[in-house]
C-alpha cells in the first residue's frame, strides 16, 4: 500500500504539478479547489440559512436553481482534491486530520442531499411557510459538517499539537462570534442581524400578501 | 515615505503574538476561508441572480444575504491584515518589502480596489435602483449584468491571486 502511494506521488503528472516552476501548476490547482469550495459551501450554506429562517421573504422553490452550480463546485473540488492528494499521498493518508476532513465532507454531502430532498422534493414546504424541524436539523448538520471539513482542510499542514490548540481556538472564536451576534441582535433588534427578529418583522407583510 | 511605511506596516507585537501562540495563524487561516465562503455565498448569489440564474428570486429580497457577505469580507480583511502585519513570524521579510515585491499580493489588492469601484458603479449608474425594481422572473438590464459578472470575476480573481501570494515569497 505504501509503495502504491509512493508510486502515485512519483508519477510524471504528480511530479509536474508539484514541482513545475509555473503558477499554472500547483497554485492554480489549489486556487480552483478554493473556487469549488466557495460555490459548494457558499451557495449550499445560504440555502441552509434560508431553511433556518434567515431571509424568510425569499421564496424557497427558485433557490433550488442554484443546485447545478453547487454540483459543479463539488465536482471541481473532487477533481482538484484527487490531484492534490496525489502530490502528497503518503503524508495525507497517514494523517488522521485528512480522514476527519473526508468524513466531514461525506457527512456534509449526505446532509446536502437530504436538505435538497426536504426543501425541493415531493413534500416540499410552501414557498414562504415554515420549514419542518427535520429539515432544519439537516441544515444545521450540513453547516457543522462544512465547518469541520473546511477547518480540517486548513489544518492538514500542522503538527497534531498545533492542530489541537488551533481547533480549540476555532471553537472558542466561533462561539464568541455567535454570542456577539446574539447580544448585538438583542441590543439593537436589527432585522438583518437576527433571524427571529426578522421573522417578527415579516409577519405583517405575509398576512397582507 | 519609504521609512515611514517600512515602520508603519510592521507590527512586531502581532508577529511576536503569532510566534508565541501556534494557534493564531491556523485560526486566522480558517476564518479567512469562512470569510471567503460568506462573501461568495452572500454577494455571489446576488450577482448570479442579476446574471439570470434563479430568476424566480426577487433581487431585493436576496439583498438580505448581502450583510452576510459584508461580514465575510470583514473577516477576510481583519485576518488578512494580521497575515501581512505579522508576516515576519513566517517569512524573514518586512511586510513593506513583501507588499513592494510580491506581484500576486499587489494584484490581489488591486482587484479588491476594482471590486470596490465596481460596487460604486453599480450605484452611480442607477443599476442598483433598476435591479431593486425587478420582480420575480424579470431579467436585469444589460449593464447590471456586466457589473454583476465583473463582481464575480473580480472576487474570484482576488481568491486566485491570494492563493498565489506564497509563490513570490520563495
Amino acid at each position: 500500500m505504501w509503495e502504491l502511494l509512493e508510486a502515485i506521488e512519483n508519477t510524471g503528472f504528480a511530479t509536474w504539478v508539484r514541482e513545475a516552476p509555473t503558477v499554472l501548476a500547483y497554485s492554480t490547482v489549489l486556487a480552483f479547489h478554493t473556487f469549488g469550495m466557495a460555490f459548494l459551501v457558499g451557495l449550499s450554506g445560504m440555502i441552509a440559512l434560508r431553511a433556518l429562517g434567515f431571509a424568510r421573504a425569499l421564496p424557497l422553490a427558485p433557490m433550488g436553481k442554484f443546485f447545478p452550480l453547487i454540483f459543479v463546485g463539488f465536482w471541481v473540488n473532487a477533481a482538484t482534491g484527487i490531484v492534490l492528494t496525489m502530490l502528497a499521498a503518503r503524508s495525507l493518508f497517514s494523517n488522521p486530520d485528512f480522514y476527519v476532513k473526508l468524513a466531514a465532507i461525506a457527512g456534509a454531502i449526505v446532509s446536502l442531499r437530504m436538505l435538497r430532498a426536504g426543501l425541493f422534493g415531493h413534500d416540499a414546504p410552501p414557498d414562504t411557510g415554515p420549514v419542518p424541524l427535520k429539515t432544519r436539523i439537516v441544515a444545521v448538520s450540513m453547516l457543522v459538517f462544512w465547518a469541520v471539513a473546511v477547518t480540517a482542510g486548513r489544518f492538514t499542514a500542522y503538527s497534531p499539537y498545533v492542530r489541537k490548540q488551533s481547533a480549540l481556538a476555532v471553537l472558542i472564536a466561533a462561539f464568541l462570534m455567535l454570542l456577539g451576534r446574539h447580544v448585538a441582535a438583542r441590543l439593537f433588534g436589527r432585522a438583518s442581524l437576527s433571524a427571529s427578529a426578522e421573522h417578527r418583522a415579516e409577519r405583517p407583510a405575509l398576512q397582507r400578501g | 515615505m519609504d521609512a515611514f511605511l517600512r515602520t508603519w506596516l510592521e507590527w512586531p507585537s502581532v508577529a511576536a503574538f503569532i510566534s508565541a501562540h501556534s494557534w493564531v495563524w491556523p485560526l486566522c487561516e480558517t476564518f479567512h476561508f469562512f470569510g471567503i465562503i460568506l462573501l461568495i455565498g452572500g454577494v455571489g448569489m446576488f450577482d448570479l441572480r442579476v446574471l439570470g440564474m434563479a430568476r424566480g428570486l426577487q433581487p431585493e429580497t436576496l439583498k438580505r444575504f448581502i450583510p452576510g457577505g459584508v461580514y465575510g469580507f470583514t473577516l477576510c480583511v481583519v485576518t488578512g491584515v494580521i497575515f501581512v502585519t505579522g508576516m515576519r513570524a513566517n517569512v524573514p521579510m518586512s511586510p513593506y518589502d513583501v507588499i513592494r515585491t510580491d506581484v500576486w499580493l499587489q494584484l490581489k489588492l488591486l482587484f479588491i480596489a476594482f471590486a470596490g469601484l465596481n460596487l460604486l458603479a453599480f450605484y452611480a449608474t442607477g443599476m442598483s435602483r433598476a435591479v431593486d425594481a425587478l420582480r420575480p422572473g424579470e431579467d436585469a438590464p444589460g449593464l447590471a449584468k456586466v457589473i454583476a459578472g465583473a463582481s464575480l470575476f473580480l472576487w474570484l480573481g482576488v481568491i486566485y491571486f491570494g492563493r498565489l501570494i506564497p509563490e513570490a515569497l520563495g
